[in-house]
């Protein structure tokens, strides 16, 4: 009874969210929320070019403007991003002698306000030396038309594997076909901008950094590193964060100089992104090419994979993990998806140019891996005649075949691949759907339907975020009975008040009310990796089943004292410890916490005072895969190229569920996602390199009426870590654009178009049509 | 440039004297004038919704407007709809009862345009529903649980949303 409790009261249900009352008042403070008498904003004067030297800074009249307080340059604080690191290059915090990206921070202006700020930014004259700007990843490998740094090679990452047997496998094969397919730049556009404010603490001189971020611990140990202070000078504070899809992972430019500025000044300090600013600078994401060849059989058996990646990673490595590394290594992992495809061989080039860093957008890698890997077995089910249902049940890998490693190494832990499917076809009536298409084909309806197989590694021991394996969680059982635990994760929307309550309520045998969930300070959290890389739940979630069991065996101990009886008789629940069988020999969890803590002589021998202790969780594989089916269908208007989603299937399975009610919120959230990543979104430069899509009505996010209604089931393949829980944060990124631009490609058959490209416009379908 | 000016704004039925640049935008001075730190800004170019205030019933984009035109009018914000009670209403209860929201940003615009819908349209379907929140962008939720949560309101029946 005490190893863990049994009949879990949280886990698994449909738990209302903590956090949602102050959200939906209006109390909750976000960023630009957090505000001080006296305290500054910052403007920055931004690179107008993708590549020029700085030949001069004139900034006397923005000094001499009123309300203006400082403003920096280089020279003033001269902090390289990397500088202690594995790249050759590094990001200056504000340009140092050369731009190198449109939007690149050349000069901050500290100001009583930001109106004052941005006024004053204006009067800063930057002489600047056009370049010719490197923005074509093919020519950039070609170190043409010249290298983005002068002393490094503009292929920044290069990596090359083949499975032992490829080179007999692959022209041994019946057939091959080839296709390169392309994602644009698209990024995590979060609502709420990025921003920092720092202020110093005058009681202690420790610096408060508020840091709109998913990774508390993480910008603290990047802060200190780069500015050069102790760790413990500096006491980070995340307030509500308004989105992070893996884009608020990274400590950027900006939050160094907010703190600098700070240091320096004495006084508190703000910077708060604009939406302009958010489209040239928060990290942009995907921006892949994959040249794949294909070997394959007469009955559609893929045999092996060839695939050169290539992910342009913009003007420097972003801190402290480049995206395209991210992109391109783990997409040339997982690549086969959930298919027994036996050879493959990756090239991996990681290229410079003048454009913005690439850094992370939710299921990195994953939705052009998808694509490349579900675009071919669409092309082979086209090439063999065959129904691409049938090429795919051909392919997947079966039950029988857990754990399976893949073409590329990774073992896969048991899921659902073929049951996913089979029930996702069932839920959208895929038997009868061929006859429906062509019925509808003889009115000019183009209808098609695309399947995408996703499989989703979570909870790596080493995520590309520079996380760390684990998760720590420091719980107390207060003099009252209530709960209190502190996490290091990050959560920006997810909902980890509730879901870590759920968890450890269950183990302490309290409501999950009497839970506080604490977490975003680095002041009270235990050292954690944060949040990303779909690791809070598995990784977090285990660490808090951890800390819930182990405060339940303390609880346990000293109620088994208390009340005479055997350890293993002893149950809790409901605030109660009671004697299995014998309800009335019990006491409340209150009444335990209070001899805890104030009669501490009733304590027995051994035990510590007090209910306080810190839990930590590594699982013992190093990644466990969620995994699903996604089905769209569509209907494509061949005279305007417009696509209409008219129903949604998603069948996922991410072993065991914590909420339900937020599983579903992240997966229909991800297929929106998907559905703007499929259609709409597209950070485009134009041949000058300047970013064209600077307001979100040049970059174009789903909206109510361009998103249809979902239909979800859960499979339940529990994993091999605590709880059975995997993680799930990115699989609907991951899974939908497949299925979306699938079925665009079904729709068009006749027209024999095969969607290559990430988002599919309009206007590229028309001209396909008119082709 | 800084040159300040007096403006009256009755916000959520209270008035409120401030002194204004006439360049501030409603939703900075709602926000830091005023202190009413639920009106939430997005984009500053009218697209996201996030700033959506409601002036004389009608949602707007406080984002679009200079403090001093909104004089006269009548404005509520986010805090407005509980009108000092501790209780949510019966559409915040339905947004979190339907799990309507992810990292809440978009929240309190999400909730006055779907409060001005239900003023002028008490059953509104869920195509009407899309419609009208389309001016507001979420990226948590994909919307569906925000349909929800307005349809359970409105009253419509499970049947005739799907």
């Amino acid at each position: 009874m005490t190893e863990q409790a049994m009949r879990p009261q949280f886990m698994g249900a449909r738990v209302k969210r903590v956090e949602d009352p102050r959200l939906l008042t209006g109390q909750a403070r976000f960023l630009d929320d957090i505000d001080v008498p006296g305290m500054l904003e910052v403007a920055f004067v931004r690179s107008p070019y993708p590549a020029a030297r700085i030949m001069g800074i004139d900034t006397k009249a923005a000094k001499a403007a009123p309300g203006v307080r400082a403003v920096i340059a280089f020279e003033d604080c001269p902090v390289v991003l990397w500088q202690k690191d594995a790249y050759e290059v590094g990001q200056p915090v504000l340009a140092h002698g050369e731009v190198r990206y449109v939007g690149e921070p050349v000069v901050a202006i500290v100001a009583e306000n930001r109106y004052v700020a941005e006024d004053a930014a204006e009067l800063v004259t930057v002489h600047y030396e056009p370049l010719e700007p490197v923005l074509d990843m093919y020519r950039s490998i070609a170190e043409n038309p010249r290298r983005v740094h002068e002393n490094a090679s503009n292929v920044f990452f290069y990596k090359k594997y083949t499975t032992k047997g490829f080179d007999e496998a692959f022209p041994a094969a019946a057939h091959h076909l080839q296709e390169t397919f392309r994602t644009t730049r698209q990024t995590a556009v979060t609502l709420e901008p990025r921003g920092t404010a720092a202020m110093p603490d005058p009681a202690s001189g420790r610096m408060t950094v508020y840091a709109s971020t998913q990774s508390p611990h993480r910008i603290r140990g990047d802060l200190a590193e780069l500015l050069g202070w102790p760790e413990n000078q500096i006491r980070v504070i995340v307030p509500e964060v308004g989105g992070g899809f893996g884009m608020k992972a990274n400590t950027y430019p900006e939050d160094v100089v907010v703190v600098w500025a700070a240091h320096q000044l004495r006084k508190p300090v703000k910077w708060v992104s604009d939406r302009t600013e958010s489209l040239l600078t928060d990290v942009h994401a995907r921006d892949d090419i994959h040249e794949v060849e294909v070997a394959f059989e007469d009955d559609g058996r893929i045999i092996a994979i060839k695939d050169h990646l290539m992910a342009d990673g913009g003007a420097y490595p972003a801190y402290p993990f480049s995206g395209a590394v991210g992109e391109t290594s783990l997409a040339s992992r997982v690549l086969p998806g959930p298919y027994q495809i036996p050879y493959i061989e990756t090239e991996i080039h990681c290229t410079y140019s003048n454009k913005t860093p690439l850094g992370a957008y939710r299921g990195v890698w994953g939705p052009i891996a998808s694509f490349v890997q579900e675009g071919i077995v669409d092309r082979v089910a086209r090439a063999v005649g065959r129904d691409p249902a049938e090429v795919r049940r051909i392919n997947m890998i079966r039950p029988d075949q857990f754990p399976f490693r893949n073409a590329a190494g990774m073992v896969y832990d048991p899921g659902s691949y073929g049951e996913s499917m089979e029930e996702a076809l069932g839920l959208i009536g895929y038997d009868t759907f061929r006859t429906r298409q062509t019925e509808l084909r003889k009115e000019g309806i183009y209808r098609g339907i695309g399947i995408s197989v996703f499989v989703e590694p979570t909870a790596m021991a080493s995520s590309e975020a520079g996380s760390v394996g684990y998760e720590s969680v420091f719980i107390r059982v207060e003099p009252t009975g209530k709960v209190t635990a502190a996490f290091g994760l990050g959560p920006t929307g997810q909902g980890h008040e509730t879901t870590m309550a759920q968890l450890i309520a269950d183990q302490v045998g309290v409501n999950v009310e009497d839970v506080v969930i604490l977490h975003g300070d680095t002041d009270s959290a235990p050292f954690g990796g944060g949040t990303g890389g779909s690791r809070s739940g598995p990784i977090g979630g285990g660490a808090a089943l951890v800390a819930g069991r182990e405060m339940r065996q303390r609880l346990v101990k000293l109620a088994a004292h208390l009340l005479e009886a055997a350890e293993e008789d002893i149950e809790l629940g409901n605030g109660q410890a009671w004697v299995a069988g014998v309800p009335d020999r019990a006491m409340t969890i209150q009444q335990l916490a209070e001899i805890a803590y104030t009669h501490v002589k009733r304590i027995p021998a051994g035990m510590p005072i007090g209910l306080e202790l810190v839990a930590r969780y590594q699982p013992e594989r190093s990644v466990s895969f969620s995994n699903g089916t996604h089905v769209a269908e569509v209907d494509v208007d061949i005279r305007t190229g417009m696509v209409q989603v008219l129903n949604y299937v998603v069948v996922n399975d991410c072993g065991r569920l914590i909420n339900p009610l937020i599983v579903e919120g992240q997966i229909y959230g991800g297929v929106a996602q998907g559905i703007g990543s499929a259609f709409l979104e597209s950070l485009r430069y134009d041949e000058d390199g300047q970013l064209t899509t600077t307001s979100l009505m040049d970059y174009l996010l789903p909206e109510a009426t361009d998103v249809p209604r979902m239909m979800t089931k859960h499979l339940v393949t529990p994993s091999a870590g605590e709880g059975g829980i995997k993680g799930m944060g990115e699989g609907s990124l991951i899974g939908a654009p497949a299925a979306l631009v699938n079925a665009v490609s079904d729709a068009l058959e006749p027209f024999g178009v095969m969607v290559n490209r990430l988002p599919v416009t309009a206007e590229d379908i028309r001209q396909w049509i008119l082709a | 440039m800084s040159t300040k000016m007096p403006v009256n704004l009755t916000i959520n039925g209270e008035t409120f004297n401030v002194e204004v640049e006439p360049r501030w935008l409603l939703s900075d001075v709602i926000r830091h004038q005023v202190g009413l730190i639920g009106t939430h800004v997005g984009c500053e170019q009218g697209v996201c919704g996030a700033c959506t205030v409601l002036i004389d019933g009608k949602p707007e984009r406080s984002c679009l407007i200079f403090a001093v035109q909104a004089q006269g009018h009548q404005i509520t914000t986010v805090e407005g709809l509980t009108q000092n009670k501790p209780d949510l209403t019966p559409l915040q209860q339905a947004f979190q009862n339907h799990h309507a929201l992810q990292c809440g940003y978009c929240t309190p615009g999400m909730l006055l345009t779907a409060t001005a819908l239900l003023e002028t349209e008490p059953h509104p379907n869920e195509h009407r529903i899309r419609e009208a929140l389309s001016g507001n962008v979420c990226r948590c939720t994909g919307y569906q649980f925000i349909v929800d949560a307005i349809l359970e309101v409105a009253g419509d029946s499970k049947e005739a949303s799907r």
